[in-house]
C-alpha cells in the first residue's frame, strides 16, 4: 500500500524529524509492502484541515498538534492547562492518564492514536524583565486559544490576537510585550531579533499526536499492522527520549544569541501556580467524568 | 442617503443589465453570435427575476467584504482599548469564504472569470457557437460536481459535529452553507448560459468579455 | 504511470483548454482532478472541498479583497487624477515620462500590501485608465504594470517570504529586511529600462512636454500628492505604530480610501455600490482561480511530480552556481503551470537540503527564491498577474505576457546581479542590531 501522512511543521521540527523515521521504519519492516510519503510543513494539506482529511479518509495518517482539537472535546485540552505538567517526567505521567481518554475520542471520529511527540515545555517571553506578575500588568500578551486568552487574563495582561507569521513585527511594532511558547518556536523564529527575555516558567508541555484513518488501518493484514504499532511505540520512546536534549539545545541557543535566560523568582512560581490551580478547576468543571477522571489518574 | 437612493439604484442596475445592457451588446457583439430575438413579456419577467438573482448573489458577496473590512477594524479598535473580538480570524476567514463563493455566479454572469480568449475569437460563427457549447456542458458537468462535492462537505461536518479551532467554537457546517450555496448558483448560472447556448443565442458573459474587448 | 507520461498528459491538458476557452480557475480544478484520477486517488470531491475550505478561509488571503477595494474606491475619486497631475512636472521631463508612475506607485504600495496579485489590482485600476487617456503607449503601460506589480512581493511584508521563513526556519525579520535593497534594485532597472525605452520610442509617449518647468510649479505640483500621501503614509504608520498586523492594515486602507471619497465629495451610494461590486467581481475571480490552484497544488503533492524534479537536480550533485542554475530553471518552469507560493510549498522539502548542503545561506537563498517566484507572477499560462492586468483591461493574457517580457528578463539580471553580488542581500540583515 501506499500511503499519504501530512505534519504541521517543517522538517527541522522534532516530531516531523520523528515522522520520517516512523515511515521509514515501516517500510523496511514490511519489505515496502506499506510505504508511507510524509508531507511536511502543511504541503499537502494545511494544518486545521489534517483532522478532517484523517477522519474521512482523504490521507490514511496525519499529525496534529494536540492544542488545536480543545475545541472539539474538554479531554484534549489536557495538552495545554497551565501549570498542571511542567516537567517531561509529569508531562509523560499526564499522558498515560489522558491517552485512554483522548483514544476513545478520537475513537469516536474514525481515528485511531499510534503516537505523541512532545514539545520543549512553554515559557514567557517578554520585552522587560519579569520577576513577578506586576512586571506585566498592562502589557499585551498573545493570546490564541481559549486557555491562553484566559491565561492572560489571570496574569494581569490583555490578551491579544496575533496570528503566528505576524509575531515577529507584532513585537518589533509594540502591539505585544509578551507570549508564552516553545524555545523551538523561539528559536525557529529567531526570537532574538524582536525580544530579549526568556523566563523559564515552564508552563505546559504540549504534544503533537499522529493518528491513522480506522478504516485504512484495518484494511491492513495482521502482520503489518503489527509493523505501524511497534513503529509508533519507538517513535513514541524516540520522542520522549530526544526531546529533552531538544530542549536543552534550544535553551542554549537562545543564550547564545544574547537573550536573557532567567529561571522564575519564587514569587512568580507562587503567583503562576495559583492561576494553574484555578484553571484546573475551571477545566474539571466542563466535563467532571472524562476531565475528572483523567485527573484521578494522573494524581492518584 | 436613504431608502430613495436604495430603490433608486436598484432601478439603474436593473436597466443596465436588462434592456439598456442588451441593447449595447447588440451592436458591439463581434463573437458573431445572435442575441435573444424573442421579446414575449414570459421572457422578460424569466430574465428579469434571473439578472435579480445574479445581483442578489453579488450583494451578499459585498456585503462580505464589507463584513471582513468591520471585523478587521474592530479587531485594530479592541486592541487599542484592551479587549479581544473573539475568534476575528475564523469569522474574516468565513467571510471571506462565503465572499468568494458567494460571488460566483455574479462574476460569471458578468465575464469576470478570465479566460483565454486569443484563439476562440478566430473561430468562425459556428465554430464558436460549438465551442461554447462545449465548453458549457464541461462546466456544467464540473460544477454539478463542485456542488455535489461542497454540499457534502456541510453534511459530513454536520455529521461529524466538526467545530473551528479557534476563541469560539463554531460548528463548522454553518460557515459552509454560503460555500455550497454558491457553487449551487454558480451551477445554475452556467446551466442558464448552455441553455442560452444551446438555443443558439448569446451567453450573457459573452456580451462583457467583448465590452472590455471594445474598450481597447 | 509514468510520471513523465502523466506530466505530459497533464501540461498538454492544460495548455488545450485554456486555448479551447475553458475559464482558467475551472481548468485548474478539472487538471488537479486528472491528476488525482490519474494517481489513482479517486476522493476527489472530498479533497476538493477540504483543499478549498483550506484555502478560501485562509488568514493570509484576506487582505486581497480589501485591497483591491480600496482601489476600485480610489480609481472613482479624482486621488488617481491627482496623483499624475503632482508627479508629471517631476516626471515630465525624465525619458519614459509618466510610465514611472506605475513603477513608483507600485514600489510604495509594495511596502503596504504583501501580494503581488493586490498591488498590481490596486495600482492598476487608478494609473492603467489615467496613462490610456493621456496617450500613453498600452503594452509599455501594462508591461510596467505587471513586472512592478511583482514588487508587492518583495518589498515588505511579504506573504511568499513569512511561507519561505516558516519552512526554511529563517528569521522573517531578517528576510523583511532583506527584501529592501533587492527591491530598491529593482525599482531601478526598472526605471533604467522605461527610460531606455523611452528615448527610443519619443513617437508612443504623449507629445506635451514638460521638462521646461519651473521649480516652483514643481513643488506646487507635489501639493496635489498630500493625499495619497496622507493615505499611503497613514497605512505604513499604523503599521510601524504598531497600530495594526500587516493583514489588517489592508482595512485600514479601505477605511482612509472611503474617508477620502467622502471628504473630496466622489463618495455616493451609487459610487459605493459599484466600487464594492467592483472589487466582488475582481476578488472573486481571484480567490477562485487561487482555490483552483490550491486543488492543483494538492493534486501534486499527491504525484510527487514537483519533487521529483528536485530530487533528480539534487542527485547531480551540482556546485552551487550550476545548483541556482538548474533551480532557477525548474522554478520557472514550474512557475509556468502553478502560482508562486505552491511551487516554493510543494520544493521546499526537498530543495532546502541540497541548497544547505552546498553551502547557500538561506536567508540569501529566500530572495532568491522571491525573485523567481515574480517571474512565475508574469508567465503564462498561469500568472496571477497576467490575469489581474486581463481582468482590469481586457487585454489578452498572452498580449500581457508578451508586454511584461522585459520585466521578465529584467528580473533574471536581478537574480544575476543577486547571485555574483550576494551582499546586495545580505548587508543590511547582517547590520540588524543584535539587541532588538
Ligand atoms: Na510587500
Ligand atoms: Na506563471
Amino acid at each position: 500500500d501506499k500511503w499519504h501522512m501530512p505534519t504541521p511543521y517543517g522538517d527541522g521540527n522534532l516530531p516531523t524529524q520523528i515522522a520520517y523515521g516512523f515511515a521509514e521504519e515501516i517500510k523496511e519492516k514490511t519489505n515496502g509492502d506499506l510505504d508511507i510519503t510524509v508531507h511536511s510543513g502543511g504541503s499537502l494539506v494545511k494544518h486545521t484541515e489534517i483532522p478532517r482529511a484523517v477522519k474521512t479518509g482523504q490521507v490514511q495518517a496525519g499529525e496534529i498538534f494536540l492544542g488545536i482539537l480543545g475545541n472539539e472535546h474538554p479531554v484534549y485540552k489536557h495538552d495545554n492547562i497551565p501549570f498542571l505538567a511542567t516537567t517531561f517526567e509529569d508531562a509523560k505521567k499526564l499522558w498515560e492518564a489522558a491517552k485512554p481518554s483522548v483514544d476513545k475520542q478520537l475513537n469516536k471520529s474514525g481515528m485511531k492514536l499510534l503516537y505523541a511527540v512532545a514539545w520543549p515545555a512553554q515559557s514567557l517571553y517578554t520585552k522587560r524583565p519579569v520577576t513577578q506578575l506586576s512586571d506585566l500588568e498592562g502589557a499585551k500578551m498573545r493570546a490564541y486559544s481559549p486557555s491562553t486568552s484566559r491565561l492572560a487574563d489571570l496574569m494581569g495582561t490583555t490578551p491579544t490576537t496575533i496570528q503566528v507569521p505576524d509575531i515577529p513585527q507584532a513585537f518589533s511594532t509594540g502591539i505585544i510585550q509578551a507570549m508564552i511558547t516553545s524555545p523551538s518556536t523561539g528559536v525557529d523564529s529567531q526570537a532574538w531579533d524582536y525580544v530579549t527575555n526568556y523566563t523559564e516558567v515552564s508552563a505546559w508541555i504540549p504534544k503533537n499526536i499522529v493518528v491513522v484513518n480506522k478504516r485504512a488501518f484495518r484494511r491492513l493484514d495482521k502482520e503489518t499492522q503489527q509493523a505501524v504499532l511497534d513503529a509508533a511505540k519507538h517513535a513514541e520512546e524516540m520522542g520522549w527520549a530526544k526531546v529533552a536534549e531538544r530542549a536543552a539545545n534550544d535553551r542554549a541557543k537562545l543564550i547564545e544569541n544574547g537573550m536573557n535566560v532567567q529561571a522564575p523568582s519564587e514569587t512568580l512560581v507562587k503567583e503562576l501556580q495559583a492561576i494553574g490551580d484555578t484553571m484546573i478547576t475551571e477545566w474539571k468543571a466542563e466535563d467532571p467524568k472524562e476531565v475528572g477522571a483523567i485527573l484521578d489518574r494522573y494524581n492518584p | 442617503m436613504g431608502v430613495e437612493a436604495y430603490v433608486f439604484y436598484v432601478g439603474e442596475r436593473k436597466k443596465q443589465s436588462g434592456r439598456e445592457g442588451a441593447g449595447k451588446k447588440k451592436h458591439i457583439n463581434n463573437a458573431g453570435i445572435p442575441l435573444p430575438s424573442k421579446t414575449t413579456n414570459q421572457v422578460n419577467y424569466m430574465n428579469e427575476f434571473k439578472n435579480t438573482c445574479y445581483q442578489l448573489t453579488g450583494w451578499l458577496s459585498g456585503l462580505c467584504i464589507v463584513a471582513i473590512t468591520l471585523l478587521l477594524l474592530a479587531q485594530i479598535i479592541g486592541r487599542l482599548f484592551g479587549f479581544i473580538v473573539p475568534s476575528a480570524e475564523d469569522f474574516a476567514g468565513f467571510a471571506l469564504a462565503a465572499a468568494t463563493f458567494f460571488g460566483l455566479a455574479y462574476t460569471f454572469n458578468e465575464g469576470g472569470h478570465i479566460r483565454v480568449t486569443l484563439l476562440i475569437q478566430r473561430f468562425s460563427e459556428k465554430g464558436r457557437k460549438w465551442q461554447e457549447a462545449i465548453v458549457l456542458a464541461m462546466g456544467f458537468a464540473l460544477t454539478t460536481y463542485l456542488t455535489y462535492a461542497c454540499s457534502y462537505m456541510v453534511y459530513e461536518s454536520y455529521v461529524y459535529e466538526e467545530v473551528s479551532y479557534g476563541y469560539v467554537p463554531v460548528p463548522l457546517w454553518i460557515p459552509q452553507i454560503p460555500v455550497a450555496f454558491g457553487a449551487l448558483a454558480l451551477n445554475l448560472a452556467v446551466l442558464d448560459s448552455l441553455i442560452k447556448a444551446l438555443k443558439g443565442e448569446a451567453p450573457n458573459y459573452v456580451g462583457h468579455e467583448d465590452e472590455l474587448a471594445m474598450e481597447e | 504511470m509514468d510520471l513523465t507520461i502523466v506530466s505530459l498528459i497533464l501540461a498538454v491538458g492544460m495548455l488545450t483548454m485554456l486555448a479551447f476557452g475553458v475559464w482558467v480557475s475551472f481548468t485548474l480544478i478539472i487538471i488537479g482532478g486528472l491528476g488525482l484520477v490519474l494517481s489513482e486517488n479517486y476522493q476527489v470531491g472530498l479533497l476538493f472541498s477540504t483543499s478549498s475550505w483550506g484555502a478560501s478561509t485562509s488568514w493570509s488571503l484576506t487582505a486581497l479583497p480589501l485591497f483591491i477595494w480600496m482601489g476600485e474606491v480610489l480609481f472613482r475619486t479624482r486621488l488617481s487624477e491627482d496623483l499624475f497631475k503632482g508627479l508629471s512636472p517631476w516626471l515630465g521631463g525624465v525619458p519614459g515620462k509618466l510610465l514611472h508612475v506605475n513603477i513608483l506607485s507600485c514600489g510604495i504600495f509594495a511596502a503596504v500590501s504583501g501580494s503581488s496579485a493586490a498591488t498590481a489590482a490596486t495600482i492598476g485600476r487608478m494609473t492603467l485608465p489615467e496613462l490610456k487617456k493621456q496617450g500613453y503607449s498600452e503594452r509599455m503601460a501594462v508591461g510596467t504594470l505587471a513586472g512592478s506589480g511583482t514588487l508587492g512581493l518583495l518589498i515588505p511584508p511579504s506573504i511568499i517570504l513569512i511561507v519561505y521563513g516558516v519552512a526554511a526556519e529563517v528569521s522573517i525579520a531578517r528576510l523583511f529586511i532583506a527584501g529592501a535593497l533587492p527591491g530598491l534594485l529593482l525599482v531601478a532597472l526598472f526605471m533604467g529600462y522605461t527610460m531606455i525605452w523611452g528615448m527610443l520610442h519619443k513617437d508612443e509617449l504623449p507629445k506635451h512636454t514638460d521638462s521646461q518647468v519651473s521649480w516652483s510649479t514643481r513643488f506646487k505640483a507635489l501639493k496635489q500628492l498630500l493625499p495619497v500621501v496622507g493615505l499611503i503614509g497613514f497605512v505604513l504608520g499604523s503599521i510601524y505604530g504598531g497600530i495594526t498586523t500587516p493583514t489588517e492594515a489592508a482595512a485600514i486602507g479601505v477605511t482612509g480610501a472611503l474617508v477620502i471619497a467622502g471628504v473630496t465629495g466622489s463618495l455616493s451610494f451609487h459610487s459605493f455600490m459599484d466600487s464594492l461590486m467592483g472589487a466582488v467581481k475582481s476578488s472573486c475571480m481571484i480567490t477562485f482561480i487561487l482555490i483552483g490552484a490550491h486543488f492543483l497544488t494538492l493534486s501534486m503533492g499527491f504525484l510527487g511530480i514537483p519533487k521529483e524534479l528536485a530530487s533528480w537536480i539534487a542527485s547531480l550533485n551540482l556546485s552551487p552556481m550550476a545548483l541556482i542554475f538548474y533551480l532557477t530553471i525548474l522554478f520557472v518552469v514550474l512557475g509556468c503551470f502553478l502560482d508562486g507560493i505552491s511551487v516554493v510549498v510543494l520544493t521546499v522539502a526537498v530543495v532546502l537540503p541540497m541548497v544547505d548542503a552546498a553551502g547557500i545561506d538561506l536567508l540569501w537563498f529566500g530572495i532568491f527564491i522571491v525573485l523567481v517566484v515574480e517571474m512565475s507572477q508574469i508567465t503564462p499560462p498561469v500568472g496571477f498577474n497576467l490575469f489581474v492586468i486581463q481582468s482590469l483591461t481586457g487585454k489578452n493574457i498572452l498580449y500581457v505576457a508578451r508586454a511584461a517580457l522585459p520585466f521578465f528578463l529584467l528580473i533574471a539580471v536581478a537574480i544575476a546581479l543577486v547571485t555574483m553580488f550576494p551582499e546586495i542581500v545580505t548587508y543590511l540583515p547582517s547590520n540588524m542590531s543584535q539587541s532588538g
